[in-house]
C-alpha cells in the first residue's frame, strides 16, 4: 500500500484544566496507490485532525504514519493539500499560485508558466490567470487550489472538506469536475467531507468515522463505475448506498450530536 | 394609512425617469463630483483657518512678534526661497531621515520577521526591544552627540531610533499573525526557507507592515527636526533655533510650517505606494 495509518492517537492537552481530549483512538487505515478515499463523519470527528497528521502539519501523539513504507515527520510535496478554506495566496495571481509548488522544486520560469497553465486548463480556468484570488469566485478559487496541489505532482491529494464553503450548485459540479481531473491525473486521494452524498459520489471507498473519541467504525466499498459523472446520482447502486448509510449514521450521529451539545452546556 | 414602502425610492420611479423625493439626490451625484467636492472642502478648511488667523492678527489681536501673520511668512518664505537658504536645510533635513529611516527599514524588518518567525529567539530578545520602545529618540541625544560628535551621525541615529520600533512591532505582529493555512500550503508544496521568507511571510505580512513604515516616517520626521535643534549644523532643525536666537518668530514659524507640509507630503507619498504595492487589499474593501 502507498499510505498507511498505523494506531494513530492524537490528544490535545485541555484549557485551563488538568488532562487531554482523545481526538483520535488508535486509527488503523491503509490506502493504495490510486484509490480515493473519503473520510466521512460528524464535525468534530477528528477526521480534519486526522488530516493533518497525514499531511504532517502536526505530530500523532501515539502511532505513526507510513507513506511508502517511511515515516511521515513533516510536509512534503508528495502529499499536497487542499483546504476548505483554498488558503490562495491572496498577493499572487492564479498563475503564480499554481507555479509555486513548481517554482519550489526548481522548475524554470518558461517551463513553469507552460505546466501551470496545463493544469489551469485541466481544471477549466483558462483566461483566470492573472487575476488575483479576490477578483474570482470560491468555486474558481478551489478549482485554482486544486491545480495547484496537483502541479508538483505529488503522490497523494489530501483534500479537507474542499467544497464545504461552496454553495449547493458549485459544490456538485466541482465534486463532477474533481471526479474527472482525478480520474484523468491517476492520482491517489483522501478526501475528508460530512455530506454521506458526497462521499459516495466520490469514494472508491468510504471510511466512516464516530466522535469522542475519532475512531473508525467501517469501511464501506463504493461498487459504481470508476468514472462518476452526473449520471452516477440516478444509478440504484448510488441511491441504495447513500440511503444504507443515511439509515446506519442517522440514528448515531443524532446521538452524537446531542452528547455534544450537552457537553458545550455543561462546559459553558 | 400609506403603507411604509412607499417611502423609499421605487424601482418603477426610476424607470419612468420620474424625480424621486430627497433621499435619492446625493446617490445622483457622479462619483468625481463627489471626491472633487471633497478636495474642495479640504481646501477650504485650510483656507478659513488661514484668513481667521490673517484677520485676527491685522486688527492686532495677535502679537506679531510672537505670531506673526500668514502674510508676514509668505513675504519670509519668499526670502528663505529666493537666497537658498530653505532649500539648502530642506535638502539636509530630508537627507538625514532618508537615511535613519533606511537603517530603520533593514534593521526592523529583518528583526521583525526574525523574532516573528522563530518564538524561543523571541522570548529572550522581545522584552529587551519592549524596555528599550518607550524611551523617547529626543532622550538619546546626549549620547548620540556623545558617540557621534555633532554632524549628520547623531541625526542619524536618532531617526533610527524613532523609526525602528514602529516598523518591529508591525511587522513582528504581522508575522506572527500570518494564516497558519497559508504556512501550511506553502510547507506542503515544498517550499523552501528561502520561498517561505521572501514568497509568502514578507508579502503576506506587507498589508500591516505597511502601515507601520509610514508612521515610522512619520516619527523619523518628528525626530530629524528634534535631533538638529541640538547636534546638528544645518536643517529644519538647525535653522528654526538659530531664528529664535536672533528673535526671528517668522523663520521659526516658516520653518514650523515647511516641517508640516513636508510631512505631510510624505504620508501622502506613501500611503501612493502603499496602494501599489498592495493591490490585493482592495478585497477587504467593500465592492
Amino acid at each position: 500500500m502507498q499510505l498507511k495509518v498505523d494506531r494513530v492517537s492524537k490528544d490535545f492537552p485541555l484549557r485551563g484544566r488538568a488532562g487531554v481530549l482523545n481526538v483520535l483512538h488508535e486509527i488503523d487505515l491503509d490506502i493504495e496507490q490510486g484509490e480515493l478515499v473519503v473520510l466521512l463523519g460528524p464535525s468534530g470527528c477528528g477526521k480534519s485532525t486526522l488530516l493533518n497528521i497525514i499531511a504532517g502539519f502536526m505530530p500523532p501523539s501515539a502511532g505513526r504514519i507510513l507513506h511508502d513504507g517511511i515515516p511521515v515527520s513533516k510536509p512534503d510535496r508528495r502529499r499536497t493539500v487542499v483546504f476548505q478554506d483554498y488558503a490562495l495566496f491572496p498577493w499572487m495571481t492564479v498563475q503564480r499560485n499554481v507555479e509555486f509548488g513548481l517554482k519550489a522544486r526548481g522548475v524554470e520560469a518558461a517551463e513553469r508558466a507552460r505546466l501551470a497553465l496545463d493544469f489551469l486548463a485541466l481544471v477549466k480556468l483558462t483566461g483566470f490567470e492573472d487575476r488575483y484570488p479576490y477578483e474570482i469566485s470560491g468555486g474558481m478559487k478551489q478549482r485554482a487550489a486544486i491545480a495547484r496541489a496537483l502541479a508538483p505532482d505529488p503522490d497523494i491529494l489530501l483534500m479537507d472538506e474542499p467544497f464545504g464553503a461552496l454553495d449547493a450548485q458549485t459544490r456538485v459540479l466541482l465534486q463532477e469536475e474533481l471526479a474527472r481531473v482525478v480520474a484523468a491525473a491517476k492520482r491517489t486521494v483522501l478526501f475528508v467531507t460530512h455530506s454521506i452524498e458526497e462521499a459516495v459520489f466520490l469514494a472508491d471507498r468510504i471510511v466512516v468515522m464516530s466522535s469522542h473519541p475519532g475512531r473508525v467504525r467501517g469501511i464501506y466499498g463504493v461498487r459504481l463505475p470508476r468514472l462518476r459523472t452526473a449520471e452516477t446520482r440516478s444509478l440504484p447502486d448510488f441511491v441504495a448506498l447513500t440511503q444504507q448509510l443515511w439509515d446506519s449514521l442517522k440514528p448515531q450521529w443524532r446521538a452524537e450530536e446531542e452528547t455534544a451539545a450537552a457537553r458545550v452546556t455543561h462546559m459553558s | 394609512m400609506r403603507p411604509l414602502i412607499q417611502s423609499g425610492v421605487c424601482p418603477l420611479q426610476k424607470k419612468q425617469g420620474i424625480p424621486s423625493p430627497i433621499f435619492a439626490i446625493p446617490r445622483a451625484l457622479p462619483a468625481a463630483w463627489r471626491a472633487s467636492g471633497r478636495a474642495l472642502r479640504n481646501i477650504l478648511g485650510f483656507a478659513v483657518f488661514l484668513i481667521a488667523w490673517e484677520i485676527l492678527a491685522s486688527a492686532g489681536l495677535i502679537n506679531a512678534v510672537l505670531l506673526p501673520a500668514p502674510s508676514t511668512l509668505i513675504a519670509a518664505a519668499g526670502d528663505l526661497m529666493l537666497n537658498g537658504t530653505l532649500l539648502r536645510h530642506v535638502g539636509a533635513s530630508i537627507e538625514r531621515v532618508l537615511v535613519g529611516f533606511a537603517l530603520a527599514a533593514v534593521v526592523g524588518l529583518t528583526l521583525g520577521v526574525i523574532l516573528g518567525w522563530f518564538r524561543i529567539l523571541s522570548d529572550f530578545i522581545k522584552p529587551l526591544v519592549e524596555a528599550l520602545r518607550p524611551i523617547p529618540p529626543i532622550a538619546w541625544t546626549p549620547l548620540a552627540i556623545l558617540w557621534f560628535g555633532v554632524g549628520n551621525a547623531p541625526s542619524y541615529f536618532l531617526v533610527f531610533i524613532g523609526a525602528v520600533f514602529p516598523v518591529f512591532v508591525s511587522t513582528y505582529s504581522a508575522v506572527r499573525n500570518i494564516e497558519r493555512t497559508q504556512i501550511n500550503a506553502a510547507l506542503c508544496l515544498g517550499a523552501t526557507p528561502r520561498m517561505l521568507i521572501w514568497d509568502v511571510l514578507i508579502p503576506g505580512a506587507l498589508p500591516v507592515i505597511f502601515p507601520g513604515l509610514r508612521i515610522a516616517l512619520g516619527v523619523g520626521w518628528m525626530c530629524v527636526v528634534a535631533a538638529e535643534l541640538i547636534a546638528a549644523q544645518s536643517g529644519l532643525g538647525y535653522m528654526i533655533q538659530q531664528s529664535r536666537l536672533l528673535l526671528q518668530t517668522q523663520y521659526v514659524v516658516t520653518g514650523m510650517a515647511v516641517i508640516g507640509l513636508i510631512g505631510f507630503a510624505m504620508n501622502a507619498v506613501m500611503t501612493a505606494v502603499e496602494r501599489s504595492l498592495v493591490p490585493w487589499q482592495e478585497s477587504s474593501k467593500p465592492t
